[in-house]
């Protein structure tokens, strides 16, 4: 008896689930229609029930969502698609999400691009630090001598777990079967990857003998020797240097300053022979138990040496690598700030009259309104740094720049827009509205009201706009009509959903 | 839908099993032993095509019973044309399901 309680039960509760998918219009209806069947099947005589399967009231229900979704689908073709008319909230919803979307398969093309906006690929980057003699400006350019590099090797245990040099340069690189070429290759000590944690840094070839390797990136791989997968394991001539071809570099494994083709790993002993006042970067892997990790960006490190004191920053990679984000987020400020110089911020008067504007359609418009404004700061973010780090990789002080000098007036002119395009739309279907016509004439009477007129083609409203705010009407004020008022409009009077 | 329409054997025996009499959506599917899941969507469809009709039964009828009105389907005068052009295709669901004329003779 129990038992068929539950079956009735959850039968029930099957039929109310899949009528949601059911259309309003036909819900009634259709729950009334499945209601009545599984009635019938839980408490009909056996007598009546013909056939000689005993149907499972549970497993009956089932079938609702199956008939829901066909009735769904039905609805769907008859109406056609949802509405992508000119001036529907989905057409602008959907043109911005196009927009953001190529935005973001434009950065996927542009290398330089792709590293902003692809994460970090080096393991537990937070504790990465970059080690400059100038701030922020040290990591542009050289700043830390071979000296300083090779006392902190053994001076900075306390300090660091690893610590690794590497210094820009141009080389003749000849590869045989390949023409010579010069390229920038960084060289480095041979813990570089070992320190950043690179993925395939412990499947690279390591050479039998003391010999350096090289590591090619893979745009310099496709774009200098054609993609010829033979070159791994062939031994390079750089500037009359022998080194064994150990492998290629990802596009987008680099995310350290300054742009190489190449990257040349060399022992303790071969960089020895580097003059003490070579400059190049120093990258360190921080000890935890000595100093947090530097999340506000850099920490400074005091030396003193031969009664002389010098001071270093640790500037922390992920920061480095965040940079973008913050020149955007500045930008977003910024324009925040100026938004109102350009334009009201109220969005008009909307009756709140339960009975003329549901919860539901004011939820909307606001979603709406929201959505618009993620969608197009997203658009602004990856179009900013694609023209920023596309076309100018190579100089991130530079990138930073065109970054900040994009952004701002893209957000500040899209958030404009926004604003604007919220008010000329129907709080009900979210359409823009139309047919705007001048009312009153300005000057003939201070006091009588003149301004602008337009309504929604489908019978939601009128939208009254003030010529001049007045202290009785200062900003623009929606008027809804009902449904006798629908033959007048071009499209018919059509409820939104949520309205009565 | 024309009456020269072809039917699925599916649709055929739905609309054979309402001609004899099942006209409820759970007894097609009992003497058709269709699942619920193809029987109402395929009876949406046939009343949609105007094959068959819909008729909600009287509320007096259903509360004098104490249980909630039931809806029933019959055919139409395109449905019955469409069925009989049906038979030439699937003869053998007048003998599966016998219509009440059949049944009579």
């Amino acid at each position: 008896m129990i038992g068929d309680r539950l079956s009735s039960l959850l039968a029930r509760m099957n039929v109310r689930t899949a009528s949601l998918l059911v259309p309003r219009t036909d819900r009634t209806g259709w729950t009334a229609e499945w209601t009545a069947e599984i009635h019938h099947l839980c408490h009909a005589g056996a007598e009546e029930l013909p056939g000689e399967v005993n149907v499972d009231p549970v497993q009956f229900s089932v079938g609702a969502y199956q008939d829901a979704f066909w009735i769904r689908c039905d609805r769907l073709r008859s109406d056609g698609l949802p509405d992508l008319r000119s001036g529907s909230a989905l057409r602008c919803t959907l043109v911005l999400a196009t927009a953001a979307l190529a935005a973001f398969l434009l950065g996927l093309v542009l290398p330089g691009a792709r590293t902003v906006l692809l994460r970090l690929p080096y393991r537990n980057s937070a504790n990465l630090v970059l080690i400059s003699s100038h701030g922020y400006a040290g990591t542009q350019s050289p700043s830390i001598t071979f000296a300083d590099y090779e006392e902190w090797t053994t001076d900075t245990a306390n300090l660091f777990t690893q610590i690794a040099f590497y210094r820009p340069t141009v080389k003749g690189v000849h590869v045989a079967q390949h023409e010579g070429e010069r390229l920038s290759v960084a060289q480095a000590s041979d813990n570089l990857l070992h320190l950043l944690g690179l993925p395939g840094a412990g499947a690279i070839a390591s050479p039998a003998t003391g010999q350096s390797r090289l590591l090619i990136t893979q745009a310099a791989w496709r774009k200098l020797y054609r993609g010829d997968p033979g070159i791994v394991g062939r031994t390079a001539d750089i500037d009359g240097q022998p080194a064994l071809i150990a492998g290629i570099v990802p596009d987008g494994d680099w995310r350290l300053p300054t742009r190489i083709d190449a990257l040349l790993l060399e022992s303790p002993d071969q960089l020895a022979a580097l003059a003490p006042g070579t400059r190049g970067f120093v990258v360190a892997r921080i000890r935890n138990s000595a100093f947090p990790p530097p999340h506000g960006g850099w920490r400074k490190m005091v030396e003193t040496r031969y009664g002389v004191t010098s001071d270093f920053d640790c500037i922390s990679i992920a920061h480095l690598a965040g940079q973008p984000s913050l020149v955007f987020l500045f930008a977003l400020l910024m324009a925040s700030l100026a938004l109102p110089a350009t334009t009201a911020l109220p969005l008009g008067e909307y009756p709140h009259r339960r009975d003329h504007l549901p919860a539901i359609v004011n939820a909307r418009r606001w979603a709406f309104l929201l959505a618009k404004f993620a969608l197009m700061m997203i658009t602004i973010w990856l179009f900013s740094a694609d023209l920023a780090y596309g076309f100018y990789p190579s100089n991130p002080v530079s990138a930073l720049y065109v970054q900040l000098a994009a952004a701002f007036p893209a957000l500040l002119f899209g958030f404009r827009w926004i604003l604007q395009d919220q008010r000329r739309r129907c709080p009900e279907c979210l359409r823009r509205l139309s047919n705007p016509a001048r009312v009153g004439q300005a000057s003939c009477n201070f006091l009588s009201w003149n301004g602008t007129e337009l309504f929604c083609a489908r019978g939601h409203g009128l939208l009254h706009i003030p010529e001049l705010p007045t202290s009785w009407f200062s900003t623009q004020r929606w008027l809804c009509l009902d449904s006798s008022w629908g033959c007048l409009f071009p499209e018919g009077y059509s409820p939104s959903p949520g309205m009565v | 839908m024309p009456a020269d329409a072809r039917l699925s054997h599916t649709a055929a025996m739905i609309l054979q099993a309402i001609h004899a009499g099942h006209i409820y959506g759970f007894s097609v599917m009992q003497m058709t032993g269709l699942p619920s899941g193809t029987v109402y969507p395929a009876m949406r469809r046939l009343e949609r095509d105007s094959l068959i009709v819909s008729r909600w039964e009287q509320q007096s009828i259903a509360d004098a019973e104490q249980r909630p009105p039931r809806k029933y389907y019959r055919l139409t005068r395109a449905g019955k044309a469409t069925l009989e052009a049906a038979y030439e295709r699937y003869p053998l669901i007048e003998k599966m399901i016998p219509s009440p004329e059949v049944e009579r003779a």
